[in-house]
């Protein structure tokens, strides 16, 4: 039994690491009708800035500060340099631009930290174990869980409780009136780049401690966030929540009971959820 | 305007005459453009022709490597035997991945692809037994063309193999888009919905011609592990799949051609800058990026947009 409890616990932690980087990616498919394949790179970013900001401060609570606005800063720039002129062409070369950005920011990652993995430390705070429930049970994967709840709900109420998330509405539902309304639509459109790169970079401090900063590790978390989104339904804030829990349930489960196949399961779990429902669980059918 | 007959003659004279002027490494180099052209002109049939964008086009090359290098491997067959063995395999795997796959379209549909391809990935890199996990399978042997036929062992006679089934393939695959099956492709490219209106089912022939684009990559991974003598996982890995895409945008979408020329473009791009830093992916992204904002149809696509305008 206590070992169900840990699995599921363990599940929720990752589904909550999952959230935060598919969020975005969510979103931005949502709003601008994009699929940032530089999302990962963008939450490899975050988790190297970490690096940086504890090696050179030795305050982990700082990059949670600093990193995520760094990487929304550079998101925003790179959107508002090379995608905001291609949003008229099919959604192809969106995705393609992407990946080409995607490639350069990982090469430029190599060169300014090398090719070797950049360990971070938790804070002392969040270092050893609480009893729950009987169990012991990691810290940092409880902060994980209350991080990605706050997140959830922090995204939902702003979207739907301000004026500034119903302007970013009425861009997503149809971005020609919204302009004719008198909505700045490319701010809007590099504003919600920059958020959800933002998210991302989040996603990478969160992860660092667990993870440690490496190559490659953007791609790794952007093909579960695929798959998330493609069970959720893109463009769903709720569907990322769905998506990134049975993603979790899925890889620990599997990785517990069946770790040579852990990887099958997943994609076991996408196949049947798309035979039946092609645009995800909470998607909206085209 | 020269007309595309006598651009085909030149280029079939230039493809027989160029061996004998190159250097030993320029050849290996020609070689291995044209079996990474192979590769993206079979992307080019679903993407260009289809407007299905596939992430995952790697997974039928490696998988041709890896069934071509067993066979060589293992049972010492011709080397066609083992490029029949790819091509198969590939198209194998091809048909349930494709039939999940069509059921969506877009993005999702290269989502899906993206993740079957990490999945075949993970697979080839896990099954130690089969495949030599990470290290993958060295010492692929370039056996002769027939029992007692001609060896292939020379890097001239394997260049020209691997020539003819560019040529062939290219071929085979013009005659498949000026086909009604690939003039249904083109619509269902153009306007989805309106196929489905006319009461034509779109997915079959999605199916039919992921299959087809899978052989052609199969058959381009079957040649490449003979010729570079191992197939390792890499060749499966996403990255590749993004390349074959960068080689498509850079050629010319929709083209067939362009997609050979595009490789050419990347791979001599990648040699060039690589001479001068270890960080040229970079300045690849960077060309592009640049390619997919101001030429979005590639060299052959814009080349003809300049003659039809000139």
């Amino acid at each position: 039994m206590s070992i169900l409890i840990e699995q599921l616990l363990n599940a929720v932690a990752l589904a909550a690491l999952l959230f935060l980087v598919s969020v975005g990616l969510s979103l931005v498919f949502g709003i601008l009708g994009v699929v940032n394949f530089a999302h990962g790179v963008f939450y490899m970013l975050g988790a190297y800035l970490t690096f940086t900001t504890v090696a050179l401060s030795g305050n982990f609570w700082l990059s949670l500060i600093v990193a995520p606005p760094v990487v929304g800063i550079i998101g925003a720039l790179l959107e508002s340099s090379t995608l905001r002129f291609i949003y008229r062409r099919p959604p192809i070369y969106q995705l393609l631009l992407t990946f080409g950005l995607a490639l350069m920011l990982e090469e430029a990652v190599r060169l300014v930290y090398g090719p070797t993995a950049k360990p971070v430390d938790p804070p002392p705070m969040l270092q050893g174990s609480v009893a729950l429930a009987g169990i012991a049970y990691p810290r940092y994967r409880l902060f994980l869980v209350v991080l990605g709840c706050t997140v959830g709900v922090a995204v939902w109420l702003f979207l739907s409780r301000t004026r500034a998330g119903l302007v970013i509405r009425a861009v997503a539902q149809n971005s020609e009136m919204a302009d004719c309304l008198g909505a700045d639509v490319a701010r809007v459109r590099t504003l919600v780049f920059g958020a959800a790169c933002a998210l991302a970079g989040l996603g990478g401090v969160a992860a660092a401690p667990m993870t440690t900063a490496y190559l490659g590790m953007g791609i790794g978390v952007i093909v579960d966030a695929f798959v998330v989104v493609v069970i959720g339904g893109l463009g769903s804030i709720g569907g990322s929540m769905a998506g990134s829990l049975i993603v979790g349930a899925a890889q620990t489960w599997g990785a517990f009971y069946l770790p040579e196949t852990a990887m099958v399961i997943m994609y076991a779990v996408m196949g049947a959820i798309l035979v039946f429902r092609p645009w995800g669980l909470f998607g909206e059918e085209e | 305007m020269i007309p595309s007959r006598l651009w085909a003659l030149v280029a079939l004279v230039a493809l027989a005459i160029v061996p004998w002027v190159l250097a030993r490494h320029q050849l290996s180099l020609l070689t291995d453009l044209l079996i990474a052209g192979l590769f993206a002109m079979s992307l080019d049939l679903i993407m260009g022709y289809t407007g299905m964008v596939s992430f995952g086009h790697a997974a039928y090359f490696g998988l041709g490597a890896y069934a071509s290098a067993l066979v060589l491997l293992h049972f010492a067959q011709p080397v066609p035997v083992a490029l029949l063995a790819g091509a198969l395999l590939a198209g194998a795997v091809a048909v349930p991945v494709g039939w999940f796959s069509t059921r969506a379209t877009g993005i999702y549909f290269a989502m899906l692809t993206l993740a079957f391809a990490q999945f075949l990935y993970t697979v080839a890199y896990k099954w130690r037994d089969l495949t030599g996990g990470s290290d993958g399978i060295a010492g692929v042997p370039k056996t002769p063309l027939f029992w007692g036929g001609p060896s292939l062992a020379s890097p001239h006679a394997f260049y020209f193999l691997v020539a003819t089934c560019v040529v062939l393939s290219l071929f085979v695959c013009r005659a498949v888009v000026r086909s009604p099956f690939g003039r249904a492709l083109q619509a269902i490219r153009e306007n989805e919905r309106r196929f489905t209106s006319l009461g034509r089912d779109p997915r079959p022939f999605k199916l039919v011609v992921f299959v087809i684009a899978a052989v052609f990559a199969g058959l381009a991974g079957a040649l490449f592990a003979p010729f570079r003598g191992f197939a390792s996982p890499e060749v499966m890995f996403w990255v590749f799949s993004g390349q074959g895409l960068m080689m498509v945008v850079m050629g010319g979408i929709g083209t067939l051609v362009g997609p050979i020329l595009g490789a050419m473009l990347f791979i001599l791009i990648q040699e060039v800058l690589s001479s001068y830093t270890e960080h040229w992916m970079i300045f690849t992204g960077l060309v592009f990026v640049l390619m997919v904002i101001f030429l979005p149809g590639g060299v052959v696509g814009t080349a003809r947009r300049l003659g039809a305008r000139g």
